[in-house]
């Protein structure tokens, strides 16, 4: 029987220097799908590769033979001493579950952050564009974006803000309303501080730079879309800027109440936010008691994140309870896929047989009226619906149980039912039609030959 | 008794309140929308009860304390339903729409308040009315706009930074909601002020001591939240402040009047 495997490994397996050794570059997905389509372990395949994961989800007949293929060719990316414990494999329903979890955000590094499922949407379309995605992955990774966007919908795993930096962002948002043409003024040179200033510089903040090192500040203002201002000119930045950053290595206070007092004055009270990113402090805290005057240090900031966090962890329960009722939403047309093409193969066993009885009996029996014949033809087919109509009724109703793909997957043994791959390129609901309107056929009251 | 129409436009106002504070303060998204509706159609209601109940149509419907209450209700939920439009800040509903509902009751309390004073046909005193209504309206929704304003600030300050501080609009559009109102409301506050006292003048009477006092307070604050905002650049939580207590002295005033107007009536 076909079946989902997935081998890889991400942030919770492995460290960065590995994965970075296995990413794929976007532009050299689709080759790499169809490199690894064409070494014939795998009928569809999807590769999803992320700063934090790198992964490959398959389909194929011989599931455990294509996951130890596809382990062997990412370890051999991988120098010798890596352990082999840094890749995870999982088949079956936990492959399904997985790719849900990861296009939800669940699996991820920062839980609830957004990137994640633009990735996953870009690998899909890798491997729809490279044509290595047939119904099954299709099918889970279409439903995997819309689960992943009720998770998103019905539960607050996205909300809130979790990484310092763009806390600082949104927090700059909550005075400022609009940020477009406000001005960050970034004090000092330390990494944080740079990242906050950025992520500002993203939202369309002009930014200015004071460093001591002026060709420090040059350097920062020209990485950052900045403009250098020499130290000198601090306090008439000061009164001109709407969001200061403070990253400095001082260990005294750069900015003291007595400095801000005239600042503030000067500025006549417009609202001012100051972030202190650096420890030690820059920022007297005193200043953050006066009017519209905020001011919020790196553990205020972290506070906030790890709060966030908390909320996230809450939501993440109520999130995996929609990924179980779409795994199972899943699962049941999974089997729903297999049942139709099962219940046709097994009438046309039957009716192959019954055909064939019916021909040669008749074929002894000469001189027999038309009408004759049709009574025999009748209770030919009347026979085979009769004999079916039971093991039918057993078999949908058992298809819908958790455990019905193993039902399915005993009925074709036992009655050697070769794989009837056309039934599956059709769509689920074309596939329940299907199977209603085959059981419909069987039973006993509608076969009216019989009677 | 009071019609049904009026019961029943109490009773979506009341609804609406609800739901605006459940909005302010637990904010499902699924309920973003049902707020809104509820206080339109608390609008049409009152609407509907206006239309029906108000004066003949022709008559300018301020001819007592209680109609006066009513337009002034209605007034600040078309003007509250104009500004979230405008500066996306339904939340505040949660503070503007109990105060329409306030006004609302008021004018049904007394089943009749005495017509409020003689010579209502003056048009100097319909000018003074109709000012000060317009007045009441834009300082209702700077009120709005105030309290929300602090509660930010305060949320800000003591870094309580989830869900209430994120329903809240930013700093900066309530600040600026309340300076447009204030600067609104002022000018319209300041004629009904002038009005008022040429009328009460030319009538002789120094009955409305009270109020008077109450009212020149209220245009007092609001005078001076604008130039402390013009001249010193005063902005934010004082602002704020200033702003609500001024639009609870205009709201005493009118109080004055619905008392006097019962106490007339007893």
């Amino acid at each position: 029987m076909r079946d989902f495997v997935v081998v890889g490994l991400s942030h919770r397996t492995a460290p960065v220097e590995v994965r970075e050794r296995l990413a794929v570059a976007p532009e050299q997905l689709e080759e790499e799908l169809r490199e690894i389509v064409a070494r014939g372990h795998f009928d569809e395949a999807l590769l999803i590769s992320t700063c934090n994961r790198v992964e490959l989800y398959g389909v194929s007949m011989n599931p455990t033979a294509a996951a130890q293929s596809a382990r062997n060719t990412l370890a051999s990316r991988l120098p010798n001493s890596t352990s082999e414990d840094v890749f995870y494999s999982e088949r079956g329903v936990a492959v399904v579950r997985h790719a849900f979890r990861v296009a939800s955000s669940l699996d991820s590094l920062v839980v609830g952050e957004p990137q994640i499922l633009g990735q996953v949407k870009e690998a899909f379309d890798a491997a729809t564009n490279a044509g290595t995605a047939g119904t099954l992955i299709g099918r889970c990774f279409s439903h995997a974006f819309s689960t992943a966007k009720r998770v998103r919908n019905e539960t607050g795993i996205a909300e809130g803000t979790v990484s310092v930096s763009s806390i600082a962002c949104e927090l700059a948002r909550k005075i400022f309303g609009n940020l477009d043409g406000r001005r960050t003024l970034l004090l000092g040179a330390g990494e944080m501080g740079e990242g906050a200033a950025r992520n500002l510089r993203q939202t369309g903040t002009q930014l200015h730079v004071i460093n001591r090192s002026e060709a420090r500040a040059e350097a920062l203002a020209k990485s950052c879309g900045g403009r250098a201002i020499p130290y000198e000119r601090l306090t008439t930045e000061l009164a001109e800027a709407d969001v200061v950053i403070a990253s400095t290595a001082s260990t005294k206070f750069i900015l003291t109440p007595e400095l801000m007092k005239g600042v503030v004055r000067s500025r006549r009270h417009r609202p001012l936010f100051i972030i202190d990113i650096a420890v030690p402090r820059d920022v007297d805290p005193r200043i953050g008691t006066m009017d519209n005057v905020f001011v919020y240090d790196v553990d205020d900031l972290q506070q906030v994140a790890e709060q966030n966090l908390a909320v996230r962890a809450r939501e993440a329960a109520q999130a995996e309870r929609i990924i179980e009722e779409e795994v199972e939403s899943f699962l049941k047309w999974r089997r729903s896929l297999e049942l139709a093409p099962t219940i046709v193969a097994l009438r046309k066993q039957f009716g192959d047989v019954a055909d064939e009885e019916l021909r040669r009996a008749l074929g002894r029996l000469q001189g027999l009226s038309q009408s004759d014949r049709a009574a025999f033809e009748a209770m030919a087919r009347s026979l085979v619906n009769k004999l079916l109509h039971r093991p039918m009724m057993h078999l949908k109703a058992g298809a819908e149980e958790p455990d019905g793909a193993q039902l399915i997957d005993a009925v074709r043994r036992v009655f050697a039912l070769t794989e009837h791959d056309d039934a599956e390129g059709k769509t689920s609901i074309e596939a329940d039609a299907n199977v209603r309107q085959l059981t419909a056929v069987t039973a006993p009251g509608r076969t009216g030959e019989s009677k | 008794m009071k019609s049904g129409l009026f019961i029943a436009t109490a009773a979506l106002y009341g609804i609406a309140c609800v739901l605006y504070l459940a909005l302010l303060t637990r904010g499902s998204a699924s309920m973003r929308r049902l707020p809104g509706i509820v206080f339109v159609s608390a609008l049409g209601a009152h609407l509907a009860f206006l239309t029906l109940e108000g004066p003949p149509p022709g008559d300018i419907p301020l001819a007592d304390i209680a109609q006066i209450l009513s337009i002034s209700s209605f007034g600040i939920g078309i003007a509250f339903l104009l500004a979230s439009y405008r500066f996306d800040v339904t939340v505040l509903g949660a503070f503007v729409v109990p105060i329409a509902l306030m006004l609302f009751l008021a004018s049904g309390l007394g089943s009749s308040y005495a017509p409020v004073p003689p010579r209502v046909e003056s048009a100097v005193l319909t000018l003074h009315i109709g000012a000060n209504v317009l007045g009441l309206i834009a300082f209702a929704l700077a009120f709005g706009a105030g309290v929300a304003y602090v509660l930010q600030e305060r949320l800000l300050r003591r870094r309580q930074l989830s869900g209430l501080f994120q329903r809240l609009p930013s700093l900066d559009v309530l600040d600026t909601m309340g300076l447009r109102a204030v600067l609104t409301g002022f000018p319209l506050l300041t004629f009904g002020m002038v009005t008022g006292t040429f009328w009460l003048l030319r009538a002789n009477g120094a009955e409305f001591y009270v109020s008077q006092m109450l009212g020149l307070l209220a245009w007092a604050i609001f005078a001076a939240v604008l130039v402390l905002r013009v001249a010193a650049g005063w902005q934010g939580r004082k602002a704020a402040l200033g702003t609500i207590m001024g639009f609870v002295c205009t709201l005493l005033v009118l109080a004055g009047y619905v008392v006097r107007a019962a106490g007339g009536n007893a």
